[in-house]
């Protein structure tokens, strides 16, 4: 089982120029710019299930990323 | 020289990996105004590695990568420790140095360099941990700057030995208790960025990479100023969350704590008048052209 992030796409902000959590995300190329739908992705092969991206999008009011087991 | 140099034979494409393909098609190898804001539209220098989860020094390496000048044309020099098991992830050559040794190589790399493609810019870049850097690489890295060569030095200061479990380091602070440095360290961490200052470094500067915007603008900095006028240093605190007890997601808030005014890791620099004349006339340089830019549009 793992344990990764995933993003709400009707909550996620990128379209107004968020990028906290693919600043943060400790791991390259793991959160991605969808670049049509103007929201953050999460490449979950990649993801480690640090949860830094929640804390940053919390911090921020977004609300955007839940962990998940898979 | 851009990305000439990793295309592939159109006749083996089909049988070279995803990630390889990704960096052909979407990296930002030969763009000259690459920085961070790239990150999350094209692919990074550097892939899947093993440091642990939510480590910093993982953050610190992506910023670093997406602000380095021109990637294409650096090499860059590593050493043992957590940053060793980065680099074989690195799209940047680079070379493995004894645990150490890493400044002594990184000298005979540059003079080399500039030997044998005299008509080209080659960057050499050093990044290894407060061990290498200020234990058992000290007498090299002190060596490299009195001789003033020129490359970059950056040290991630996680304030001890991490891969091997948490013994003291030269940057450790005064009276920190580590799992195999149980007695509290006695003397007070070394002053390396002074010590930089005075020992011919042209541009040092002291962060954590809690600001990607800022590590983009002084790796930048470091790595054109090595390359016009002399050594630069930078020293970069990225917490071993693992030794020091924190959760994963504890590392950035980490940081943040300890760049607060009279905090260990408060932003400073020191640049020497020449390179700051320096970076001043590339930066005026940088806006005639915008402003011609835009009256030519
Ligand atoms: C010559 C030599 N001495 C000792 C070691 C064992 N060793 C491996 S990593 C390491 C500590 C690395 O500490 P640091 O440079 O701070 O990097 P960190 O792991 O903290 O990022 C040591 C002592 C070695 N590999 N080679
Ligand atoms: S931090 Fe949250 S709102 Fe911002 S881009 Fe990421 S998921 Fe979207
Ligand atoms: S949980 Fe950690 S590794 Fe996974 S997407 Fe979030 S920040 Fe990245
Ligand atoms: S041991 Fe510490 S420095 Fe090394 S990968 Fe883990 S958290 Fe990072
Ligand atoms: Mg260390």
């Amino acid at each position: 089982m793992y344990y990764v992030a995933e993003i709400n796409e009707e909550a996620c902000v990128a379209n107004k120029g968020c990028r906290l959590c693919i600043m943060y995300c400790p791991e390259a190329n793991c959160i991605m710019m969808n670049d049509e739908k103007k929201v953050a992705f999460v490449v979950e092969s990649r993801c480690k299930g640090c949860e830094l991206c929640v804390v940053v999008c919390d911090a921020a009011k977004h609300k955007a990323i839940t962990m998940q087991d898979r | 020289m851009s990305k000439e140099k990793i295309v592939i034979n159109p006749e083996f494409w089909d049988i070279i990996p995803q990630d390889y393909r990704d960096l052909v098609d979407h990296a930002t190898y030969g763009k000259t105004d690459r920085g961070w804001k790239d990150v999350g539209s094209s692919t990074e220098l550097i892939a899947e590695h093993s440091l642990c989860a939510g480590c910093p020094e993982s953050i610190a390496f992506r910023h670093i990568m997406a602000s380095i000048p021109a990637p294409e044309d650096t090499v860059m020099v590593g050493s043992t420790g957590c940053t060793s098991l980065v680099f074989p992830m690195v799209a940047v050559q680079n070379i493995h140095s004894l645990f150490g040794n890493q400044n002594a190589i990184a000298t005979g790399l540059k003079r080399a360099l500039a030997y044998r493609f005299p008509n080209q810019t080659k960057d050499v870049i050093v990044l290894a941990g407060d061990g290498a850097t200020v234990d058992i690489g000290l007498d090299m890295t002190l060596q490299s700057w009195f001789r003033q060569e020129k490359f970059t030095t950056i040290c991630f200061d996680n304030e001890l030995y991490a891969n091997t479990g948490g013994q003291e380091s030269g940057l450790m602070q005064k009276g920190f208790v580590a799992k195999m440095a149980p007695q509290g360290k006695k003397f007070e961490k070394v002053r390396l960025p002074e010590i930089a200052r005075e020992s011919g470094c042209a541009y040092v500067a002291v962060l954590t990479t809690s600001k990607p915007s800022l590590v983009e603008r002084v790796v930048k900095q470091a790595v054109l100023i090595a390359r016009e006028i002399g050594p630069t240093y930078l020293q970069i605190y990225t917490p071993c969350i693992l030794e020091i007890g924190k959760q994963s997601m504890e590392g950035l808030q980490e940081m943040r704590d300890s760049e607060s005014a009279g905090e260990r890791f408060k932003f400073r620099e020191f640049i020497t008048p020449e390179a700051q004349a320096f970076i001043d006339d590339m930066n005026a340089k940088k806006k005639a052209d915008k402003l011609a830019a835009s009256a030519n549009n």
